[in-house]
């Protein structure tokens, strides 16, 4: 059960595009199975993340590639397989949630119910209605429903034909904060009450990390990494990943110094050369010498004030000036210069722990960075 | 006083029901035409465009010419039309049907086919998804939300059909209680200076326009639908 994905090629047209038929080469280099369980495409706009929702419910038709879900065969360029988009039992919520404004909510979840006999028929709309707590919207039309009421009765449509793999664009673009959160438990709770695999658009980290079993980072057509969240955020496999998932600290200047075997029972690890910084990461398969990137997490990152007695046992502490302090809301971006690279670094601590480090600019402080915390590709 | 209201009767009526069934002709192929260069493309899809187009720029007595030529009795239609029933219908109500289609036609397919493209393609697809097939999104979905846009085409063809003149004074010349509808009894009236039978006539037929644009008016100004 579940759904694999294999694209090598997929032209589209381009969105916006005056002329018609002229059409823009997109390549979308993607290669990916899943169970069934909630994977979220993130990446930044451009990325392919919409056309490859499209390439897989019909809309687009690629070029080259095989996609299936469980086991039945939706597109095959080799065997010149392309199941028409009716026939792909699939359910899609898109960005602008697409209800059709000249029926009211029952009449737009039983668009989907084709064929059904009349009382079933009613039966799935109720289901669908008391699945979603929209059953007092049922006789509204879209146009008097807010957005987070059109959200659910667009979920309700796309699941009322029981569809075998669910698929969302970006679906609480356009909700604010508190609608979103309460949205996104929600599909969460559904996708595991329903047991079918679903695919998830966003460019939201917050949602991206709240919701997925899985993260699929997609950047120009190419899958970066596919892992769970846990993987993504503690080991990005490259810069672009390490981006996206928040880790503004990056050193690119890195190599291997040293891969410490380790004592006795005592931990691995392997010793980056940065600058004028000896930065002890997990270690890493690689050979002396190899260059390397390693980041922090500005979260990460842990202040301390000189004098506290840890700058000589511990690793990966450094001096450092500050030189700027940012409040962003409940929490203070504090900019550092270190005294042994160039670069500066970001450190960003909840506004209670910064106020009792007492940090005024020009104030020198040590950064300390966690082993387990530093990331390295 | 009696054989003056039968010719303000007559051409009222014949005018109206010629328009009536050019209109149902109208709404019936113009939509469809209009769907297909909305939603596809096709080789030739421009040079048919401009063909349908045409004879809302052409002169009326060019099309009633053209029309002549092609339903005359030596005409490759009116040749397949006297085949089939025996007769020619050059000179009759069927033949001004044909002259006030030829004319509104373009008018309903561009508006028609503006109002479907304006219609939002995604939810074609979400219809699409939901498993309806291309005939029944357009009757579900994409007809019934350009439904106003094809109302407005329908009353600018029918009042189109109502004034037309020169294509149907070639077809269907000037036939007393057979073909002399408004436009063509205006003209004769005055023709003849029997001005008392023209103003009553111009009459009706201003009211009537007013009336249509009117209406347009208020299909053409559409409450929009929010997404």
């Amino acid at each position: 059960m579940g759904a694999r994905v294999e694209l090598k090629k997929c032209y589209h047209e381009a969105e916006g595009s005056e002329k018609k038929g002229k059409r823009n080469v997109f390549s979308l280099d993607v290669n990916f199975e899943m169970k069934n369980e909630l994977v979220v495409l993130f990446g930044p706009s451009g990325s392919g993340k919409t056309t490859l929702l499209k390439c897989i419910s019909g809309i687009t038709q690629p070029d080259d590639g095989n996609i299936s879900v469980d086991d039945r065969i939706y597109f095959d360029s080799g065997r010149k397989i392309n199941l028409p988009i009716q026939k792909r039992n699939l359910g899609f919520v898109f960005q602008t949630y697409t209800l059709f404004p000249h029926m009211n909510v029952r009449k737009n979840i039983e668009c989907g119910l084709k064929g059904w006999e009349k009382g079933n028929k009613e039966k799935r709309v109720r289901e669908m209605l008391d699945l979603l707590h929209i059953e007092e919207l049922e006789t509204r039309y879209p146009s008097q429903l807010s957005g987070g009421q059109k959200q659910r009765v667009a979920l309700a449509r796309a699941l009322a034909p029981k569809p075998e793999l669910l698929l969302l664009d970006e679906p609480f673009s356009a909700l604010d904060r508190v609608i979103r959160i309460e949205l996104a438990e929600k599909i969460k709770h559904l996708q595991k009450k329903i047991g079918i695999p679903l695919l998830f658009i966003t460019h939201s980290l917050d949602e991206a990390f709240l919701l997925a079993d899985k993260i699929l980072i997609l950047y120009r057509g190419e899958i970066q990494q596919f892992g769970t969240p846990e993987e993504i955020f503690y080991n990005p496999k490259n810069i672009h990943v390490a981006e996206f998932v928040g880790i503004s600290n990056i050193f690119s200047d890195a190599w291997v110094e040293e891969q410490d075997e380790g004592y006795d029972a005592g931990p691995k690890c392997t010793v980056l050369k940065s600058g004028g910084m000896r930065i002890t990461v997990k270690p890493l398969n690689l050979k002396e010498g190899d260059k390397v990137s390693w980041g922090i997490h500005p979260e990460n990152i842990t202040l301390l004030l000189p004098g506290s007695g840890s700058e000589d046992q511990d690793e990966n502490i450094y001096p450092a000036y500050v030189h700027s302090i940012i409040i962003k809301g409940p929490k203070k971006r504090i900019v550092l210069k270190l005294t042994k690279h160039e670069k500066s670094l970001t450190a960003e601590l909840p506004a209670q722990f910064a106020d009792a480090l007492n940090l005024n600019t020009g104030d020198l402080c040590l950064v300390k960075m966690d082993v387990s915390k530093v990331v390295a590709f | 006083m009696i054989p003056m209201l039968d010719k303000i009767w007559f051409p009222i009526l014949i005018t109206f029901w010629i328009a009536t069934i050019s209109s149902l002709l109208v709404l019936c192929s113009g939509v469809i035409i209009a769907y297909v260069f909305a939603r596809h493309d096709f080789r030739g899809k421009g040079l048919a465009e401009l063909f349908v187009t045409l004879p809302l720029v052409l002169p009326p007595t060019v099309i009633g010419y053209l029309l002549v030529v092609l339903v005359g009795k030596n005409g490759f239609l009116g040749q397949l039309i006297f085949k089939v029933l025996g007769t020619g219908i050059m000179f009759t109500w069927q033949a001004a049907v044909i002259a006030a289609y030829t004319v509104s036609l373009p008018l309903m397919v561009r508006t028609a086919k503006a109002a479907i493209e304006a219609v939002d393609k995604e939810l074609e697809h979400a219809a699409y998804i939901l498993g309806r097939s291309e005939l029944e999104t357009a009757l579900l979905i994409t007809l019934p939300l350009a439904k106003k846009g094809i109302l407005a085409g329908l009353v600018l063809s029918f009042a189109r059909a109502v004034g037309e003149f020169g294509a149907t004074l070639m077809l269907a010349g000037n036939i007393p209680g057979k073909t002399n509808t408004m436009s063509i009894s205006i003209y004769s009236a005055f023709q003849a200076g029997n001005n008392e039978l023209a103003q009553v006539l111009v009459l009706i037929l201003v009211i009537l326009s007013l009336l249509s644009i009117s209406l347009t008016g208020k299909f053409i100004d559409r409450e929009k639908f929010e997404v």
